[in-house]
């Protein structure tokens, strides 16, 4: 299937590529970021609230000690204050550092009254949920306590409730957050690995046009085992960093306490949900696929221009079409039956990232899948023939980038 | 034995403009063969068309025995295009390698060739360092090194002599040269007369899409210094005056001209229809007119190529006031 010229041009790219400066840097500094992605969330996540200095000024009477003393628990420091105390006061408190922030109680709390917090660190998801979970449980109690109930009767209304939301299309359930996420990484990094090494595939025909060795080229090879071999021998280059990568992933995610522990940070985040070989191998063909498609897709742009300014121009609408694709991906989850998940997972634009999710979270079966599979087989051996007539015929076209009409004549030649 | 190449009646056209017109030529194995024309004439997508680099409209080209231009007749092809370009980035060595195994070398005989055209090339210290720290002569080389690595049968080089200095035309002549010497075929396309005069043995010559005349150097100046110009050069001042009146006969001498610069004749005339050299011969010697030279002048090919495009030239603007 893949002849000798399309193996020597691969070659090329393939050993261009990893022999490059850029190529090891990109491989050794890459873990370093994914490191950074694992732990920038835990880090932030981990922090907000402790040490919060706050007034509580209780128009109630009975809730500011209880809520001084449960926001004492979560490590803030809360202090009371007059009821009356103005708001412009405290806001001047908080204009002098004097405080992070204040409460301030309305008369008629215990009846659907405000409880308002304004504070310097009120944009922060963590001190929003501790506010909210620490309030709501003192006020619930001060309630209770108002209907004369018994400690015993407390304690037991302000029992935790445990929910778990889980998802199933009548097999086995599992975590639908988790699901969900493990979707969105493929999904994330096939676009990555896209935008990455797709435009390298552009670049590398770009500058063949740009230093005029694409007469050579096409005098000595077809031009569609030009573009084959550009997409196979950089695809190649970028799989290996991507698996190496990924190596180093594993690796993190393996030790991923023993690290966070060395930054003080507490692992966090779900489990990863159980993944069976189908599973896998559907993501692996997806992914690859995918990224021989898109790379298509950046070679015939490429082939349609003849100066490096003019990459920035055909680079757009491709990353459009990638980015329609990640937006998708919220639609699958929230209804991988549905009829417009069956419709863009069939197209080979989208069906790379979104098609996985979907057999995943039970919304395809696997006849679906090898239509879909073949239906974006088919379309990348179309584009790579497209790339190559629009290559070839570009030969004779220097400076002026063809309009679209201008690209489909050139397709009929 | 079949002919290196043999095209026959190609035509290209590009939108409205048709810039191949019908051309048929035959290239005899183991000769020089030049495609000569003004800019323009249609030479580089002759040669394109050649290489498969484009497609022609109607037509047909036969390389060696009866391969078609692309995938059959790569492998036996060298070819260097009028787009001359190099992988920038890409270490001398590697590209030449490289390319070598694009016309079907095996990657290590490709290899041992690379290192040995280097060092034949001169370049041999350059061969780790990027194409883009060369100088645009030494990438010149190098890009002769790709287009003869593989030994072909057939060496198509389009312009070679564009861009060289003295000395390196002098060597590019020699390497042609070579070529010959070792029974492969060289075709090349050229607008400068002076080169091509130098080392062809037969030539095409092309204008506006059309062929001029084709054939060996030879027989074009044979039948070219048949057409009847004698260069003439006089005894003395009094044979020069009174030659004047014998050679405003009409029935002798059609046209008279000043000599071609440098040329040391007095005068050069066209022979009437019907007149001979002999007769004007004998005509001035009857006369008692001192002659110092008396010679059929042969053409130069830049004469030659001057006389016929500008002859096509002319009569092409002329069809096209009439159309």
């Amino acid at each position: 299937m893949i002849d000798r010229d399309t193996r020597v041009i691969a070659k090329r790219e393939f050993l261009e590529r990893v022999r490059s400066k850029w190529f090891v840097a990109g491989t050794l500094l890459g873990p370093i970021f994914m490191v950074a992605i694992v732990l920038i969330p835990a880090l932030i996540a981990g922090q907000g609230g402790e040490g919060t200095k706050v007034q509580i000024a209780d128009k109630t009477g009975v809730l500011a000690e209880p809520l001084a003393k449960a926001l004492r628990d979560e490590q803030w420091h809360p202090e009371i204050v007059a009821p009356d105390t103005p708001e412009t006061t405290l806001l001047e408190r908080v204009r002098t550092k004097q405080l992070n922030g204040f409460i301030t109680i309305a008369p008629d709390a215990l009846d659907n009254g405000l409880i308002h917090y304004q504070g310097d660190n009120g944009s922060s998801q963590k001190v929003e949920r501790t506010i909210f979970r620490v309030v709501r449980k003192v006020v619930l109690r001060a309630r209770g306590l108002r209907q004369k109930l018994t400690p015993s009767q407390l304690d037991d209304m302000m029992k935790e409730v445990n929910v778990l939301p889980e998802h199933t299309t009548g097999k086995e359930a599992v975590s639908g957050l988790a699901t969900f996420f493990i979707g969105y990484i493929v999904a994330f990094i096939l676009y990555m690995a896209i935008t990455l090494y797709g435009v390298s595939v552009m670049r590398s025909v770009v500058v063949e046009k740009t230093s005029r060795v694409m007469e050579f080229m096409v005098a000595a090879v077809k031009p569609r085992a030009l573009m084959g071999g550009k997409i196979l021998g950089v695809g190649a280059a970028g799989l290996l960093q991507i698996t190496i990568w990924l190596a180093m992933g594993a690796i993190t995610l393996a030790y991923r306490d023993e690290i966070l522990g060395l930054f003080g940070a507490s692992g966090g985040g779900a489990a990863l949900p159980p993944v069976d070989a189908i599973q896998i191998a559907i993501v692996i063909v997806y992914f690859l696929l995918g990224y021989f498609f898109y790379s298509a897709l950046y070679a015939a742009a490429g082939a349609s221009v003849s100066s490096e300014q003019e990459i920035q121009q055909v680079q757009m609408p491709i990353t459009m079409l990638l980015v329609i694709g990640i937006i998708c991906l919220q639609m699958i989850g929230n209804d991988p039956r549905g009829s417009s998940s069956a419709v863009m997972t069939m197209v080979p634009l989208w069906s790379p990232m979104l098609m996985p999710m979907r057999y995943v979270l039970g919304g395809a079966t696997l006849t679906d899948v090898g239509i879909s599979l073949a239906i974006l087989a088919v379309s990348t051996y179309l584009v790579v023939r497209a790339a190559a007539k629009i290559y070839r015929v570009g030969i004779l076209l220097y400076g002026k980038r063809p309009g679209l009409r201008e690209l489909v004549r050139w397709l009929r030649y | 034995m079949t002919a290196a190449l043999t095209v026959t009646a190609l035509v290209k056209r590009f939108g409205n403009h048709v810039a191949v017109d019908g051309i048929s030529f035959e290239v005899p194995r183991g000769c020089v063969y030049g495609i000569l024309g003004p800019n323009g004439a249609g030479k580089t997508t002759t040669l394109r068309m050649i290489n498969d680099v484009i497609a022609p409209d109607a037509g047909e080209i036969v390389v060696l025995d009866g391969k078609r231009p692309g995938r059959d007749s790569a492998a036996f092809i060298g070819y260097l295009p009028e787009e001359r370009g190099l992988y920038p980035k890409m270490r001398v060595l590697d590209i030449i390698q490289f390319m070598a195994e694009l016309r079907g070398l095996a990657a290590g005989e490709a290899k041992r060739r690379a290192a040995a055209w280097l060092e034949r090339l001169g370049l041999a210290q350059w061969g780790k360092n990027r194409v883009q720290e060369l100088s645009k002569g030494m990438q010149q080389k190098v890009q002769f090194a790709t287009a003869l690595i593989h030994e072909p049968a057939i060496v198509i080089l389009d312009e070679p002599w564009s861009g060289l200095d003295p000395i390196n035309a002098e060597v590019l002549r020699q390497v042609v040269d070579e070529i010959r010497q070792s029974g492969r075929t060289v075709l090349f396309s050229t607008h400068q007369m002076e080169q091509a005069e130098k080392v062809c043995d037969a030539v095409c010559i092309i204008a506006r899409g059309k062929k001029v005349i084709d054939g060996k150097l030879l027989d074009i100046k044979r039948a070219s210094a048949a057409e009847g110009l004698i260069a003439i050069g006089f005894s003395d001042d009094v044979s020069r005056a009174r030659a004047d009146e014998l050679l405003a006969d009409r029935a002798l001498v059609a046209e008279r001209h000043a000599p071609h610069a440098g040329d040391l004749a007095d005068c050069e005339v066209k022979l009437a229809d019907g007149a001979t050299p002999q007769k004007l011969l004998a005509a001035l010697v009857a006369a008692e007119i001192g002659v110092r030279r008396f010679e059929v002048v042969v053409p130069t090919l830049h004469q030659i190529f001057v006389a016929k495009v500008g002859a096509a030239a002319a009569v092409a603007e002329r069809v096209e006031a009439a159309s």
